[in-house]
């Protein structure tokens, strides 16, 4: 081949890393380009529920069998991402018998395997449902992590020659007559791996073929070359509780609604979620309601729910596209399936398509169609692999290893690594070096932190998605300091500064929705502990004028060898003094 | 929800104690219960880490935060070696259960850790299993030796044996078995005449009292296997002074306490034992009678463990009426003023070296031997510390444990020193073991001094 045609992707959500991966092992020359960390759109706001078609198995039958074709491959090609939870659709006294029949012919028609099983089979597998359910339908659900999934996929694009830039913002396009060829972006650091404080500047890519990959934003982007691209934002709230009330996705089997399904993640269960048509992808009420809204609702299936504690709410805006001639008034309505809109065809717009619609779970499927479609263009004739070569850490690999013996943790903490880190458990946490643990909610050691800010630079945001570290109980109240700390040595003090503030800006923000009961005492045990060890309650740090000579510092006493001398004494002191 | 966190009708809540948490209604038992919500009440403050005396010399030892609710939030719930074999480290002294100022329930999640690592992780054919099994079925020893009890103290110390018995089992060879009684408590007392002998003594202490001779004071003894085997003057000195006071007596079939038993992971034994235990105490809590033991540790695995981890027919209401013997009679008589007015001569005219027995501690009795004694002039009751003892029942026993064991005992050996005279006091039979062998102090029941001050 001369010289691959060059391809940029806008977007680092599922959707352009899963582009990416697949144009580049096509051996295409390909850029991806994200304005925040790598899934810093919708796909870091979902709801993290690898479809098993079933949820649309009455409304919209051609979703239904393209998740769980899906579904099967992403099991094998992602298993380090994936668990498979299997899932029930339950009906309550109240929920319509026949949406209950409807619901179980549509999975056999979309050739979803489901089995019907009676309330009190389905509290045998789920002992926290409510008492009074009826029955449920069995399905494949699973929990699937977004992060990991792709970073994992960027990875693997990286590894076929892929240039992955994140904090990149795309600010337009160049246009050549009726051609789009390049794009003009706004790097916030240096190209490669985001560091804070380095000197960012802007750049002209140029490119063979443009892919609109950017989900929500996909109409700004459009706009940017005067084509209209009507996605249609709906913001949807997810409230996290702090462990796993339930181990199967848990849903409601009636047509539609609100606050109809819980998905074990991990360590905690996501409930939610809503759906609220928004002007702004970016700017758009976080209200309280919609909170309420979902623990109370979900409630009716597993009580335990209303008193359980929470961790964080956040919410995504889904970025769904109807064709113009539907119009759909509720956004229920509006298809969950994607669109390819090829600018050139629609618009006489040459050298660039977008992508709309559709959902985490098909992003492979997605991918492998607009590769096709790029490909077509230059006459590439290459196949897609994707659905048959294991992503980066989903090579085979076995959960289940002596975690003392070969890597020196406590089980419970090398089940969790092992299981993040799948085929490269090995590479990753076998070290000679001293590896604490370092987030004790999640079960993250140094070794693994290390690498995650190999991969990842100073951000330590993106460190936390690669990790979960900071994600547990205390989000982040005792670990956002020593995660700064893993950055000394090749960072200086006030990027690692800058680093910490951001990390602990991004914990709080998710809380303020879910403080009340237990989490509520966390945050104040939180403040007391960085107001009164870290001076966050005033940083002088952060005053003008020069900055802060640590060196001056005394560092304590020279430890001596003698241990202080302890006399004993019998009035119930601890140490004898 | 929205009433909880609504910022205009500002409404404290309760402490939060966890005393609604009920995790027993997910399983019958908790051997297979799920207690990853329990981790909920946790804001990982560490206070219980800095009062567990394992952690404090075991720098091996991940501490109680780690093994309770951080273990449970991260582990699965069925799943296959997720529990950390660090739990067998854990001497169950129950510390960190009283230090959470959150109500996290540390030592259900422990006790039933332990029972799963027991049942799924630990090798049935290994010889540490069954030195525990040996070391937690203490009363089937006990048993056999109080058959032949004088050659039992004897072979059970007899040197080349104990040396066999450290290298096979595991059993450390550092400390003195304790001797057998030749006539065990329950001997002692079908001899003197059982029930009926005690409701006549009763009878005539009421009308010495002034009290309705058919008064309606009456206690089931909960004696355990030390004070039957070992130790049967502590049981002897709960009957007089029961007796003393008015109450008839009557001591029930019973079995071990079972808290050897969750120590070590042995849950199915335990709960074999414990139906025993609540099914006779039920039946006569029900007919108004209280259940009193005189070792602490019984007395918190009927009141507190049970529950947690069992769902026993009963097991409520037994748990509700369960006291300490001291306890029992600070609550209902005037103690104080009894013993201000007694004497006490001969070799119980002291100098004491109280020590506070861990579970004594959780049951918030840890300062009832002090106070009490105060009142008897003949008698100073020094308290040496709040420290663990370290023996922790069967711990303290195993071989590998032995070095840990002692140095956490180091503070309050060295408290003992400190005080004047040469004998200790605490209500627990193995703490008692663990003091006497770290200064060969001679170890005291407060019932023991109860009754030299009270019983004539
Ligand atoms: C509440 C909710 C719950 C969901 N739950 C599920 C679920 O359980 N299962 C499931 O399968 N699907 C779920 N979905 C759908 C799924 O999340 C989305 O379909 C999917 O993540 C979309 O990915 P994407 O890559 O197309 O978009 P995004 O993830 O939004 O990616 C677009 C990216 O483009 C970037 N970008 C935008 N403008 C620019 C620019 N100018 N320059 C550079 N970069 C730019 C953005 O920062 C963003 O990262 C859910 C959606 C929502 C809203
Ligand atoms: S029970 Fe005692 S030894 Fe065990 S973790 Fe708690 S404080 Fe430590
Ligand atoms: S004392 Fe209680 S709240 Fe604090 S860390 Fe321990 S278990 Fe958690």
């Amino acid at each position: 081949m001369a010289s691959a045609p060059h391809v940029v992707i806008i977007g680092g959500g599922s959707t352009g890393a899963g582009i990416a991966r697949d144009l580049s092992m096509r051996g295409l020359d390909v850029t991806l380009l994200e304005q925040g960390n790598l899934t810093h759109g919708t796909t870091g706001r979902m709801h993290g529920l690898l479809h098993s078609g079933g949820r649309y198995a009455v409304s919209d039958q051609k979703s239904a069998a393209e998740c769980i074709e899906e579904n099967r491959v992403l099991r094998r090609i992602a298993s380090h991402c994936v668990e498979m939870t299997g899932g029930l659709f339950v009906k309550r006294p109240e929920d319509s018998e026949e949406y209950f029949e409807e619901k179980l012919r549509g999975c056999e028609a979309c050739g979803i395997p489901a089995e019907v099983v009676s309330g009190s089979e389905a509290r045998a597998m789920e002992p926290h449902l409510a008492e009074d359910i009826d029955k449920a339908i069995s399905v494949p659900d699973g929990a699937v992590d977004p992060f990991r999934l792709v970073v994992a996929n960027a990875a693997s694009a990286s590894e076929h020659g892929a240039r992955i830039e994140t904090h990149s913002t795309v600010t337009d396009l160049l246009v050549d007559g009726d051609e789009v060829v390049g794009v003009e972006v706004d790097h916030a650091s240096g190209a490669g791996r985001h560091v804070h404080g380095v000197e960012g500047g802007t750049e002209e890519i140029r490119a063979d073929y443009v892919v609109n990959a950017t989900g929500a934003w996909a109409g700004r982007i459009g706009e940017m070359a005067g084509v209209d691209v009507e996605v249609r934002p709906s913001k949807g709230v997810m409230t996290i509780m702090n462990t796993r009330q339930v181990d199967t996705v848990i849903n409601r089997c009636r047509p539609k609604g609100d606050a109809d399904i819980v998905v074990p993640h991990e360590t905690t269960a996501i409930l939610g979620t809503t759906d609220e048509e928004v002007e702004d992808p970016e700017d758009y009420p976080e209200e309280e309601w919609e909170v309420d809204l979902v623990i109370d609702t979900l409630s009716e299936l597993v009580p335990m729910l209303a008193d359980a504690r929470t961790i964080r709410s956040f919410w995504g805006v889904r970025p769904l596209y109807e064709p113009p001639d539907v119009g759909s008034t509720d956004p229920t309505d509006i298809t969950r399936d994607y669109f390819l809109l090829d600018h050139e065809e629609r618009d006489d717009l040459r050298g660039m398509t977008s992508i709309v619609g559709g959902k985490f779970t098909t992003y492979r499927m997605m991918g492998e169609e607009i590769s096709d479609h790029v490909c077509d263009q230059f006459g590439v004739d290459a196949d897609c692999r994707t659905a048959e070569v294991p992503l980066p850490g989903s090579e085979d690999f076995s959960v289940l290893r002596d975690y003392m013996d070969e890597f020196g943790l406590r089980s419970p903490v090398g089940r969790r690594s092992v299981e993040r880190l799948g085929s490269r458990a090995d590479e990753v946490l076998k070290t000679t070096d001293p590896n604490p643990v370092v987030c004790t909610c999640e079960g993250v050691t140094r070794a693994e932190v290390q690498d995650a800010i190999e991969g990842s630079g100073s951000n330590l945001n993106a460190v936390r998605i690669r990790t979960r570290a900071s994600m547990g109980n205390c989000q982040g109240g005792f670990c956002c300091h020593r995660l700064a700390s893993e950055l000394h040595g090749e960072y200086d003090e006030a990027t690692t500064r800058a680093a910490w503030n951001e990390l602990l800006e991004e914990r709080w923000k998710g809380q303020r929705h879910a403080l009340w009961g237990e989490q509520l005492s966390q945050a104040m045990l939180n403040y007391a502990l960085h107001a009164t060890t870290q001076n966050r309650d005033h940083d002088p740090a952060e005053r003008d004028g020069p900055p802060v000579d640590f060196g001056a510092f005394d560092d304590g006493a020279t430890p001596t060898d003698d241990p202080p001398t302890r006399d004993a004494v019998a009035d119930g002191g601890r140490d004898g003094d | 929800m929205s009433d909880t966190h609504s910022p205009n009708d500002f409404d404290p809540a309760e402490p939060n104690t966890s005393e609604e948490y009920d995790p027993v209604d997910v399983a019958a038992d908790s051997a297979d219960a799920d207690l990853r919500p329990g981790a909920d009440s946790c804001y990982k403050c560490s206070t219980c880490d800095t009062t567990c005396p394992v952690a404090e010399v075991d720098d091996d030892f991940p501490g109680p935060k780690f093994q309770g609710p951080e273990q449970w939030r991260l582990k699965r719930r069925e799943d296959e070696q997720t529990i950390d074999d660090s739990v067998m480290s854990c001497s169950n002294c129950m510390r960190c259960d009283g230090a959470c100022p959150s109500g996290v329930p540390l030592s259900e999640m422990h006790n039933t850790a332990r029972g799963e690592y027991v049942d799924e992780q630990m090798s049935k054919t290994s010889v540490e299993y069954w030195r525990n099994r040996i070391l937690a079925n203490y009363r089937t020893s006990a048993w056999l030796a109080s058959k032949v009890p004088r050659l039992a103290s004897f072979a059970m110390n007899f040197g080349p044996a104990r040396w066999a018995m450290e290298k096979t089992l595991g059993v450390t060879s550092e400390r003195d078995f304790p001797e057998f009684a030749t006539e065990t408590f329950r001997e002692w007392w079908e001899r003197r005449g059982a029930a009926a002998e005690s409701r006549r003594r009763a009878r005539e202490a009421r009308s010495r009292l002034d009290e309705p001779v058919d008064g309606d004071k009456k206690v089931a003894y909960f004696h355990g296997c030390y004070s039957n085997y070992n130790t049967p003057e502590v049981g002897k000195a709960m009957v007089r002074v029961y007796e003393h006071f008015g109450y008839e007596v009557v001591v029930p079939e019973q079995r071990c306490s079972g808290t050897p038993m969750f120590a070590n992971g042995m849950v199915d034994d335990a709960r074999r034992h414990a139906e025993v235990n609540v099914s006779s105490m039920a039946d006569l809590v029900d007919r108004g009678y209280d259940a009193i033991a005189s070792c602490t540790s019984c007395s918190m695995a009927l009141r507190q463990e049970y529950p947690e981890l069992f769902d026993i027919e009963g097991i409520d209401d037994v748990a509700a009426r369960t006291f300490e013997s001291v306890e029992y009679l600070r609550i209902h008589e005037d103690l104080r003023g009894e013993l201000a007015a007694a004497d006490i001569e001969g070799d119980l005219a002291e100098e004491f070296a109280y020590h506070a027995p861990c579970h004594a501690r959780n049951q918030g009795l840890e300062r009832q031997a002090v106070e009490l004694f105060g009142e008897l002039d003949e008698v100073t009751v020094t308290d040496v510390g709040d420290s663990c003892s370290g023996i922790s029942g069967t711990y303290g026993w195993k071989a590998e444990k032995y070095d840990t064991s002692m140095e956490i005992g180091d503070e309050m050996f060295d408290h003992m020193e400190a005080t004047e005279g040469e004998t200790g006091m605490t209500e627990c039979p193995t703490c008692a073991m663990q003091m006497e062998h770290g200064t060969g102090y001679e170890i005291r029941h407060p019932l023991e001094l109860l009754e030299a001050a009270l019983v004539a």
